[in-house]
């Protein structure tokens, strides 16, 4: 009988199926570097009849798979047990379909973000969601994470820009989900409302329809540093009390903007701020002078030491380059960076960021925090040595009672970087069993075999222990936290 | 016979122990758009009407699903704010029917403003999906499964809704000198601006046709789009579906902002017809055999459309759904709600 790597090459050609140790290793991980495991094939489709031939090869063989974009994921999604072979889409990056009457797009899931935009900008056009990977990530990833970035404060996550989708299920077949028109007729299920975010466990998006948004005729972008976390936070409240509707809210603190100003991301922030506060409102120009002025006041009404206004694009993209650039630039903080992604309730961000400086000093360790402060999406940082088992288990624990914090001010385990299997212990702390019994439920429609991207979201510790080293090293943390041997 | 429990936990105890199967409504309004609901006994949420919590400064609300559309309005009024999607009758029924969709192309729907819910399976099991923050991408999001469902896969009790601030300055308008064509296009083009109205729609009734909408924003962005595209103020009219015929039947369906002239141009004559800006549209006709007829013309055209007003039997029916999806919903159905109890 032949093997599933030897099926699978007589598929696609020896090309583009990677079976040796040493070419499996860019797929060991994604962004979340603590969970590494190589996957046993990864396979490279260009086509939807390919990725459709593989899953039923696949599903055949009873051999789970792991479809992954760009691998710029933050939660291990994509991250594939060794029993797994990887579907990487990134060859599918083909723009499909560009209507500009309708203002949508038809692109595989190979496609980057930001090159979407490219493709449409001469036309006055771009694609809303902007994760700060967006330069690399993929629409694929996008969608199976339901990705966020900084202007989804007033434009919305991947999911309101997702019209539908082609998608190859776990058993091969295939339906379309949702449209161009977004013109589910009444009484249809929201599938395609279902399907985003659900981490690449219900099936492969192998055609995407999204939304494409009209450039705003104007933009401003300002900078305040302050004095203190508090008067920024505040100044945050502010402007979003004052029914203002900036396009983003991001705020940095001191030991990121020190981290960027010596990183070749360096923008200029003021290194002796407590916090740097980016306010970046677009629409019509009249309107964003007026706009400009009242963000201004309110600035001054909380101290602001320092305001600065982009004068010109290049300005603009000046003040954005440490905020864009804030994960790289803590890279130089130490060998390891866990980027952790809870959410608060908008007016609990003073009270959180004060818990989260408790845990990290508790736990002493290196703490940085950027976050979307008008979602209230915090990224708390912790840098940390993964060569080092005790710091690396005190980075997690630390994670963990963060995380923790967020759910009893309120909030979430996740704003935007999902569950996968870095959460995969914690989003209990959110939900009962029976929660996350129907969650389950849900998707054993979807994938009732559980091949496709098996060990990710809910827990399920037989799955757990066949993905890798992560979960078993989390339930180390919260055995020895319960004084279990 | 209808049941109409008092509160979240006595809807609890009532799926838990009671027999056979049940249509969920809320204000009523809807029952006449669905299928017949044979022998299942009417559970009515009209009584769970309590607005439990509204977070002004992070602009998010919890409500029971029997809340009244307009009760809440009037609480976020006074607060500044507003759930800045079209739709009356309870809130429970506005989410679940989805039957006007967004009120602008790439605006705010219910699909987009459902943070979350506390639900029921149909065995009376609660359950709780989504957060009450605006954002949150933890677990797999079964709370969207209550957009569009009808209420047919369980029982939603509480819903986490988000909120935005109300503009400072709106004002409604109508354009009725055009003809079809003409509306069409302006309809389309106004669907593509950076800032496009806050809510618009595209009629024909026996009068001609006409566009209406609301502009919101600041003053200055308002007059600027009112000179732009003549758009003269009007009083606010706003209209959720056609109105149900006597006799004959309606269809409702969704279509891209570009095909609204084609749309009109299929109209039979006579049909009232009304289009939102987020691409839903609503028409009558005169009977089965117009109904069936145009249902292919629309599904040629890439439209969907099915029957949501005429014979009970002839409810639902209307364009072909993918098979794969079809499959899914099937799925979801059966596995939400295995014994069918919720019709």
């Amino acid at each position: 009988m032949p093997s599933p790597e030897a099926l699978l090459t007589r598929e696609l050609g020896p090309d583009r199926v990677l079976t040796s140790p040493d070419a499996l290793l860019a797929w060991e991980c994604d962004g979340f570097t603590v969970h590494r495991s190589r996957p046993r094939a990864v396979v490279l489709p260009e086509t939807t009849a390919e990725v459709q031939r593989i899953v039923t090869l696949l599903h055949g063989e009873r051999v789970p798979f792991v479809p992954r974009g760009a691998g710029t994921c933050l939660s291990g999604g994509p991250t594939a047990g060794p029993d797994a072979v990887v579907i990487d889409l990134a060859r599918m990056r083909k723009v499909l379909q560009v209507s500009l009457v309708d203002l949508f797009a038809v692109v595989q899931p190979g496609v980057v973000n930001l090159d979407l935009t490219s493709a449409v900008a001469a036309h006055g056009l771009h694609y809303a969601p902007d994760p700060s990977s967006q330069s690399v990530c993929t629409i694929g990833g996008n969608l199976a994470e339901n990705a966020g970035g900084p202007h989804c404060f007033k434009y919305g996550m991947t999911r309101e820009h997702v019209l539908g989708a082609l998608v190859v299920l776990p058993d091969g077949s295939l339906a379309r989900l949702g449209g161009p028109a977004g013109a589910r007729a009444p009484h249809e299920l929201d599938l395609i409302g279902l399907f985003c975010g659900s981490e690449g466990t219900f099936g492969i998006a192998t055609e995407i329809t999204v939304r494409l948004c009209r450039d705003q005729q104007s933009i401003r972008t300002l900078l305040a540093a302050f004095a203190s976390m508090r008067d920024a936070c505040r100044a945050v409240s502010d402007i979003v009390a004052a029914g203002l509707v900036p396009a983003a809210l991001e705020i940095l603190d001191q030991a990121t903007i020190r981290a960027v100003e010596a990183s070749v991301y360096r923008a200029g922030y003021p290194a002796d701020a407590a916090a740097v506060l980016l306010v970046e409102l677009d629409g019509a120009a009249d309107v964003l002078a007026e706009e400009a002025e009242e963000v201004r006041a309110i600035f001054a009404g909380h101290g602001a030491l320092r305001v600065e206004q982009a004068q010109d694009a290049s300005e603009r993209k000046r003040l954005w380059k440490g905020r864009k650039g804030a994960f790289g630039a803590m890279g130089r903080l130490n060998t390891d960076l866990y980027v952790l992604d809870g959410v608060v309730p908008r007016t609990r961000l003073e009270q959180a960021l004060d818990g989260i400086a408790a845990i990290g000093a508790r736990h002493g360790v290196l703490l940085t925090n950027v976050f979307h402060a008008g979602d209230g999406n915090l990224h708390p940082n912790i840098s940390f040595d993964g060569r080092d088992p005790e710091q690396t288990a005190r980075t997690i624990q630390a994670g963990r009672e963060i995380l923790q914090l967020c759910v009893d001010l309120g909030g979430s385990v996740s704003g935007e970087h999902g569950i996968g299997s870095e959460k995969i212990d914690h989003i209990a702390m959110m939900y009962s069993p029976t929660d996350l019994e129907v969650m389950a439920r849900v998707r054993a429609v979807f994938n009732p075999d559980g091949l496709c991207n098996p060990g990710k979201v809910l827990p399920n510790r037989s799955a757990c222990a066949e993905v890798a080293k992560w979960p078993q090293m989390t339930a180390r943390v919260l055995d020895a936290e319960a004084g279990r041997p | 016979m209808s049941l109409a429990p008092a509160n979240v936990d006595e809807l609890g105890e009532l799926l838990r122990t009671r027999p056979g199967r049940l249509r969920l409504c809320g204000g009523g309004s809807r029952q006449q758009r669905l299928p017949p609901r044979g022998d299942a006994l009417e559970l009515c949420c009209r009584r769970l009407d309590r607005i439990e919590r509204i977070d002004a400064p992070d602009q998010t609300c919890t409500v029971e699903v029997g809340v009244p559309r307009a009760a809440l309005d009037e609480a976020l009024h006074r607060l500044g704010l507003e759930l800045p999607c079209p739709g009356g009758g309870t809130l429970g029924g506005l989410f679940a029917a989805d039957d006007v969709g967004a009120a602008s192309w790439g605006g705010p729907s219910p699909r987009t403003l459902l943070l979350g819910l506390d639900g029921l399976l149909a065995d009376g099991t609660a359950f709780r999906s989504g957060a009450r923050v605006v954002k949150s991408v933890a677990g797999f999001d079964v709370h969207k499964l209550l957009v569009g469902s009808a209420g047919r896969l369980f029982v939603a009790a509480r819903l986490h809704l988000r909120l935005k601030p109300r503009p400072r300055a709106e004002a409604w308008f109508r354009r009725d000198d055009l003809d079809g064509p003409a509306a069409a296009a302006l309809f389309t083009t106004l669907c593509q601006q950076a800032i496009p109205p806050a809510a618009m729609q595209l009629r024909r009734t026996p009068r001609g046709v006409e566009l209406r909408g609301r502009l919101a924003g600041r003053a200055s962005t308002v007059r600027a789009a009112q000179q732009a595209f003549a758009l003269r103020e009007a009083a606010a009219d706003w209209l959720d579906h056609v109105a149900a015929p006597t006799a004959g039947e309606c269809l409702a369906g969704g279509a891209r902002p570009s095909q609204a002239a084609d749309l009109l141009a299929l109209l039979p004559p006579g049909s009232d017809f009304v289009m939102h800006g987020g691409g839903r549209f609503e028409l009558d006709t005169d009977g089965p055999a117009t109904s069936d007829q145009l249902l292919h013309r629309l599904h040629a055209l890439g439209a969907t459309a099915c029957i949501v007003h005429g014979a009970p039997a002839r409810r639902g029916l209307g364009t072909p759904t993918d098979p794969g999806a079809a499959r899914l919903a099937q799925g979801l159905a059966r596995a939400l709600d295995p014994h069918g109890l919720l019709v």
